[in-house]
This record gives structure tokens, sequence and C-alpha cells, in this order.
């Protein structure tokens, strides 16, 4: 009798077996053929081994792209928690239309077309754009600044493009902190200043830890920003890949560098999730 | 000393309140300029425009290489989308609320798309397909794109299957009702607008996919943001404003119903 | 058995990945691929060849996939025995290169209606030239009051930041590195003063271009007043309105032929041999000759007129004697190496 009385509100497993099956055969297997793929000596066939690895890192330039794509990650992820901190904390604050306006205007960029919102940086960044057209109509500049194609303008557009992925966990933490405790903190004597630095910044870290994670992600990947703000001669790991992969044909470099880069990201993920596991720790204890 | 808590307060009030104004300024101002541009009686993007119009918009109605990439990929986008959620709303009922190891570990892989690469994960569907001989096609896109999309159902679902009071579930077991009715009839209405938003985010993922895309499509299966991104890179085309424009519009009007039935932001926080 | 699926998959490997993948061929109906290029290219073949081709063929399904020369080798490459390209269109360098790696069908001469019409230099079997490119140097009349004259003029100090090149995957770029590197006692075989050179144009670059397409661009968004460029590639531009001028240099514009040739393997052959026939005859040719495309004409039932008279040459014997052709037997040896080599070292 007990047997048969199964627990109503468990759903048997079984039912994510169709998905399961899916993402083995078109997403584990071919990212396993990518690994194997790797491993190929040269293009057309020559062996197995670690020759395409070894050409990556032996190689000043492709290390360069590497460490300067997850710098300007770092760089990305820093000015987007500089900024979008504030706009969670307004949001917390604010009252409920306002709430609304704030929450459209973190989302309406999220859900925009990517060319689109990079499209709108060309027109921003150009020499005839609107920064260079109000610093000449201020009188604070003769020549146009150059812009659209440096390492600057693409930390900007990309800080923009990718922000709502801070600010949504960054709300979700700061919803969830007690009220009371800033209330206690200002009791205590404690200043505003004092009490954002030691009570709602620790407090709030495992959003801004998930933030990050999703900003980084988001910001290293960032193909088509990356290609047209940063323009022909910028260089970063996926137009490295696409160049390798689409341009030269040479798959198994591509599928190494590939691997590196997937690699990397892994590691990042995983010290993210470290962080966020202590920082949960730290917010609860 | 209250004078020093009065500047204490005012300098970080005005401090955080005054980023934060910047910070929605720079996440509002680019689709505004878009809007603004698209309008332009000129040949350049220059802001403000020399004049306005309507020109680039009559383009647009003529421009049929971006329709015939908008048509392909509306198409890739409802067929990925209802893919993700026959599988995405099944594997999320099923590891939801299972206490099994497993179940996690799928959860896990089953999400794993969102942080990885998802330019590594194109070419490797490219190799894949090519090696079993398939060159690429609609179908093969629609198979890459759900894997890229399904964890979006995945994540709402099973965010809503967690929030389902169970009491509710054992009291209509208790009625006699079927496993099947129970779902139909209370699981179903309840966690429908989960499905809904994560459907709603994965159709705008795969609409605006661009990594992999740039691996499986070709010229006869033209997916829109690729066709967008080398029209751009190609010739600066400001009938792509208008088209931004049209999409912006788009995309407002339908967060705003999402929002109306599933709470859209709610879900995202 | 572990043995034998290894053996398996490594031949698979082998045999079908690496030769990028030859692969069954699936063959399916899909509309005609033309691979154009990118700017100017694609808007004069979008208005003015395709629905040439397509009022003669019944409507016929075809697509534009503009991309450069190189990028439509490596695409055939990928896949030679399902191509996902059915017509290519050519500079010499890539012609060389296609043409020696068996990518493309020869032309049906015997069954084309124009091929006998075609000045002599165009009538190649392996895929016939519908016209010809010149590349001097492009300016903002606006920006820039005196004329350059010279390539030299690029290094000037007023022109700091305010430069633009593109990068070596285009024709235009390669021959741009070759005439300098000439200028500088180089040659085809031989272009390091040529690097040289681009390493000293540094602090005058404003940007470095994806093609000759993007570049043009570049005027119309006022990035860049003075490139290199392609005397097509700005004049669409120019009847818009955009400032922006072709000039040739006392060294002497270049000029090469451009080809067009059906993709061996298409499954589209028919319908490639229609949309070339159409390319090489005489009304889209005169068509594209007049404003605002200025496209030099192959076929020779189309008299040299107008603007190109003006600017480039009367006709076509005094385009072969003015214009520096350049060996692109000789460059293609070594560009491969070239192009890597600017990729890695011009940051700017």
């Amino acid at each position: 009798m007990r047997t048969n009385l199964r627990d109503v509100t468990v759903y048997e497993l079984r039912l994510a077996a169709p998905l399961a099956a899916f993402f083995a055969v078109f997403f584990v297997a071919p990212l396993l053929l990518l690994f194997v793929l790797s491993l190929q000596a040269a293009p057309d066939g020559g062996g197995y081994g670690v020759a395409q690895y070894v050409a990556f890192l032996g190689d000043a330039f492709s290390l360069g792209v590497l460490g300067s794509t997850l710098w300007l990650g770092v760089k990305v992820t820093a000015l987007c928690l500089l900024l979008g901190y504030p706009v969670a904390w307004l949001h917390v604050r604010s009252p409920g239309w306002a709430k609304g306006v704030i929450m459209l205007v973190v989302l309406l960029p999220l859900l925009t077309s990517v060319v689109v919102r990079t499209f709108a940086w060309i027109v921003i960044l150009g020499r005839q754009g609107i920064v260079n057209a109000a610093l000449m109509d201020l009188g604070l500049i003769d020549t146009p600044l150059r812009m659209l194609y440096t390492e600057g303008g693409l930390v900007v557009a990309l800080a923009q493009v990718q922000m709502p992925l801070m600010v949504l966990p960054l709300i979700t933490a700061l919803t969830r902190i007690d009220p009371n405790l800033a209330d206690a903190s200002a009791v205590l004597g404690a200043g505003h200043w004092r009490t954002f630095r030691k009570v709602t910044l620790p407090l709030s870290l495992p959003g801004i830890v998930a933030g990050c994670l999703l900003t980084y992600a988001a910001a290293i990947t960032a193909f088509i920003t990356q290609s047209l703000v940063g323009g022909g001669q910028m260089l970063f790991m996926p137009m490295y890949i696409y160049q390798q992969a689409s341009t030269l044909q040479n798959w198994p470099f591509a599928a190494a560098i590939s691997i590196i880069f997937l690699a990397a990201v892994l590691l990042v993920v995983w010290l993210f999730n470290l962080l966020g596991r202590l920082s949960r720790g730290y917010a609860q204890a | 000393m209250a004078r020093r808590r009065d500047l204490d307060q005012i300098s970080f009030s005005v401090t955080m309140a005054g980023l934060a104004l910047a910070s929605l300024v720079l996440l509002a101002a680019p689709t505004v300029v878009v809007l603004v541009v698209s309008f332009t009686s000129g040949f350049s993007l220059r802001f403000p425009p020399p004049g306005y119009s309507l020109r680039w918009y009559a383009e647009l109605l003529d421009a049929w290489q971006l329709h015939f990439a908008a048509m392909n990929s509306v198409s890739v986008a409802l067929w990925s989308t209802g893919l993700s959620v026959v599988l995405g709303v099944a594997a999320a009922l099923g590891i939801a609320r299972s206490p099994k190891l497993s179940a996690r570990v799928l959860d896990s892989l089953f999400l794993s798309p969102l942080v990885l690469p998802a330019l590594a994960f194109g070419l490797s569907a490219l190799m894949f397909f090519s090696l079993l001989g398939f060159p690429v096609s609609r179908t093969t896109l629609i198979i890459g794109h759900t894997v890229v999309c399904v964890p979006f159902v995945v994540r709402n679902t099973v965010a809503a299957l967690a929030q389902l009071n169970p009491t509710l579930l054992e009291a209509s077991a208790s009625l006699g009702a079927s496993r099947l009715y129970t779902f139909r009839r209370v699981t179903l209405p309840l966690i429908r607008p989960g499905i809904v938003a994560g459907g709603f985010i994965a159709f705008m993922a795969s609409f605006d996919n661009v990594p992999v895309s740039l691996f499986l499509r070709d010229a006869a299966t033209d997916m829109l943001p690729i066709r967008m991104w080398q029209d751009l890179e190609g010739k600066l085309d400001v009938t792509i404003a208008a088209l931004s424009g049209v999409l912006i519009v788009l995309t407002v009007a339908l967060m705003l119903v999402v929002e109306r039935v599933a709470g859209l932001s709610k879900r995202l926080t | 058995m572990l043995l034998t699926r290894r053996n398996l998959m490594q031949t698979a490997l082998t045999l079908g990945a690496m030769h990028a993948f030859p692969g069954l061929t699936w063959a399916q109906a899909r509309p005609l691929v033309f691979a154009t290029f990118t700017g100017s290219w694609e808007e004069a073949h979008k208005a003015v060849l395709v629905p040439a081709f397509r009022k003669a063929n019944g409507n016929a399904d075809m697509v534009l996939d503009p991309m450069l020369s190189v990028d439509q080798i490596s695409k055939v490459k990928a896949a030679p025995g399902n191509p996902p390209i059915d017509v290519m269109l050519h500079d010499p360098g890539p012609a060389l290169q296609a043409v020696a790696q068996g990518l493309v069908e020869p032309y049906p001469v015997e069954k084309s209606a124009h091929f006998k019409d075609l000045i002599p230099v165009a009538q190649d079997a392996n895929g016939p030239a519908p016209f010809f490119q010149t590349v001097g140097l492009t300016y903002n009349p606006d920006t820039v009051k005196t004329p350059p004259t010279s390539w030299a003029d690029l290094w000037r100090p007023e022109f700091k930041g305010k430069v633009g090149i593109t990068n070596l995957n285009s024709t235009l770029g390669t021959g741009f590195l070759v005439e300098i590197a000439k200028m500088h006692g180089g040659s085809e075989a031989n272009v390091e003063p040529g690097f040289a050179a681009i390493d000293k144009l540094k602090p005058n670059l404003a940007a470095v271009a994806a093609n000759p397409g993007q570049l043009a661009t570049l005027f119309q968004q006022g990035q860049i007043d003075i490139s290199p460029g392609n005397f097509n590639a700005i004049q669409i531009l120019k009847a818009r309105g955009v400032p922006v001028e072709f000039v040739a240099p006392k060294e002497g514009a270049i000029a090469f032929k451009t080809t067009i040739h059906i993709v061996k393997n298409s499954p589209n052959r028919e319908l490639a041999f229609k949309l070339i026939e159409a390319a090489l005859s005489p009304e889209v040719q005169a068509t594209l000759m007049d404003s605002p495309y200025l496209i030099v004409p192959t076929n020779s039932k189309v008299r040299m007129g107008g603007e190109i008279a003006k600017v480039l040459a009367k006709d076509q014997a005094e385009l072969q004697r003015k214009f520096v052709f350049q060996d692109w037997a000789k460059i293609n040896e070594q560009r491969a190496e070239w192009i890597q080599r600017f990729n890695r070292d011009i940051k700017i």
C-alpha cells in the first residue's frame, strides 16, 4: 500500500531524459570532438599530440591576446560594478512607480539586439558623434578625440551593453537585506558611509559576485561589440577563434584556442563560485 | 555633531544617487540615440541629424536581403523556443524537486551554456555536423540555438516550481485527482508565468544570437543579427538604424506584454 | 572493439574533418549564392545585376553574401563537395589560388553569348572578367584642401590621426603595401621596406578597416580624411553627397581585373552560368558604368565614357598603358605570411 503512495510533489527524473539525451548528442559530443580535434597536429591530419597547445602557449602574440581578453573583462566588470551598484541601490529605495521606470531602463538594453546596442555606440563615439560634438560645443577640445576603435571606448560600450547582468542580481541581493540592520547601525551612531561599508556592502556580496560572474563571462565573449567598437586591429579571443577557424581554416588550432578559452572561463567561474560561497558565509555570519 | 551627520548623509546620498542617475542615462542613451538617428534625412550617422525624415524606414521596405534574414531568424527563433519549452519544462519538472545527486548534476549541465563561451560551442557544433556530413542548414541552426536557449526555460521553470506550495499538490492528490489531472489543473497554471517568461527570454536569445549563428549559418540561411553586423561593418548602412528602431519598438511592446502576463521583471531579479 | 572504434574515429577525422569535411553530399535545394564584395559592389550588384538576372530567369531565388576573396576561398575549401557559394568574385591574387586549388569550374565558353565580345585580357576560360578596378588615393575635399599627389603624402604630419588603411586580406591592402615597398626600393618579392614604412605611418593611422567597403564608410562617418582607396568604393557615397574624392598618385594608380567564377560542385551550376552571363552582358555593364557606380566595363560593345573616361582612362588601351599592373603570382608566394605579420605587428 505504502509503495503506491508516491510523493506527489516530486516528478520522475525520467522527464529530464529527453533534454539530457539532446545535450549528450548536441552539446557534450561536439565539445568532446572539439577537444579531440585540438589534439590534431596539423590541419590535414598528421598524428595527435599537444602541438597546438604548445604553439599557443609558446607564442607571445597568442598569450597577449588571451591576456588582453581576460584583462578587458576585468576592466568592464569593474566599471559595471561601479556604475551598476548605485542603480540597484536607488531601485531598492525608490517608490513603486520609480522602481518600474528604473527596471524598464535596465531591462531595455538586455532585451534589445546586441547589434543595435553596439551600433548606437558607433554613433556616440564617432568623430562626429555626440561626445565629440558636445565637447567641441563646450570649447573643451578643438579637434575631435579618437574614441571609436580605442580600448577606452570599447570598455565603456561593453559596460553599457552588459550592465543589466550586473544590476539584476544586485537588486535581488539588496532587496534581501533587512532594512532594520541599516537602521540599527544608524542608531548605534555609524554614519551613512560607514554603514554602507560595514553593513550594506558586505551583505550584498553574494549579489556582487553573481553579477560580476555574469558580466565578466559576457564581456569577454562579446564578439560583435569587440569587433565593431574595437575595430580591425584590436584582437580578442572570440575574433581570434573566428579568424583561425573561418578565414584561415586552421581547425585544430582554432579548437585548441577554444579549449584554452573555455578553460580560462571555467577557471574564472570556479573562482567566482568560490568567492560566492565565501561571501554567502560572510553575509550570513 | 549633527552638522557632521548631515554632511555625511548628504554626501552619501548625493554620490549614490548621482552615480545611479549617470548610469541610468548611460543605459538609456544608446537606445534613444538609435531612435533619433533612424529618422535622419542624411547619409551619415551624425548626431544630432542634419534633418528629419522617414526615408530610411521607406528604404527598409525594399531591403529584401534584410527581409529574408529576418524571416529566417523568426522561424529559427520560433522553432528553437518551441523545442526549448517542450524539452526544458519536462526537464525542469524532472529535476526541480528531486533530491538525487544526478538531478543536481543535470541541473548544472543544462545551465552550463549560460556561462561557457557560446562561440566555442558554435565552432564545435560546426565541426560536429560537418563530421557527420550534414551541411549547415536551418535544422542545424535550430539545434544549436536550442542548446543555448534551453537554459533560460529550465532556469525559470525550476524557479517557478520551487515557489510552488507542495501542499496544493498533496491536497489535489488526496482529493483523488490523478497525477496528470493535478499537473494540468494545479501545477501548470501556477508555473505558467515562469514558462512564459523563460520562453520569451529564450526567443529573444535565439533571435539575437550571434556566436552560434556565426558558424552554423550560410548565405542561404542568413540570420538577421549577422546580416546587420555585416552591413554595419561593410557599409554603415543607415537602413540598419531604421531596422534598429523597428526592433526596439517591437522589443519594448513584447516586453510590456510579457511583464503583464508573467511579471517578467520579478523573474529576472 | 575499442581499437577499431578508435581507428574509425581517426580515419574519419583525418579523411573528413580536417580536409575540411567534404562530407557526404547532402545536396539540398537552396537559392543561388553569389559572394560579391562588401560595400559599393554589393550595392551595385543588388541594384543592377540581381534584378537583370532575375528578370531573365523567371525570378530565380538568389542571395548575395558579400565577403573578401580570401574568405570566399576558405568557405569553399571548407566544404568543397557541397560548397556554400555558387558564384565567386576574385581579384587577381585569389583568382590564381582558387584556380590552382581546383575550386572553380571552367567557364562554358562555347555556350556563352558574351564571352567572345569581351576585351582579350578579360577572356579567361577559368572565369571571365566582368570589370576592372583601380586603386589610388581617396580623401575628403572638405578637410584636405590641397589634393594629395603621391602615396608619400599619407605620411605628412598634418594627417596625424586621420589616415585609414585596410589590412592585407584585401587586394587594396596588399596592393598598397607592394607599391609602398617599391617606392622605397622593394618589389613584389621584397616588401620589407613597405612594412618599415607602414610602421612609420602608425602615428597617422586613425583606423585599420576590415575591408575596402568599411574603409569607404569611415569617410561617411568622418572618422578618416585620407586613405589609399578604391575608385569604385567611394562613388556611391560621393553621389549621395559624402565629401570624398579619388586621385591617382603620381607614382601611378594600381589597376587589376576582377574575375567571376562558377564554383566547382555548385548545386546551382546552370543558374550560376546565367548570373555570370548577365554580369558580362553589355546592358548590365553599360548601366554599371554610369553614375553612381562608375564600374570599368570589359565588354567591347560598351564604350568607356563619362566620368570614367575623364578620371581614369578614355579606353581600355589607355587603361592598360597608364596604370600599374602588379605581379600577383609573385605576391601570392608570400602573401599569407604578410597577412599574418601585419595582423600581429600593426596595432594602433
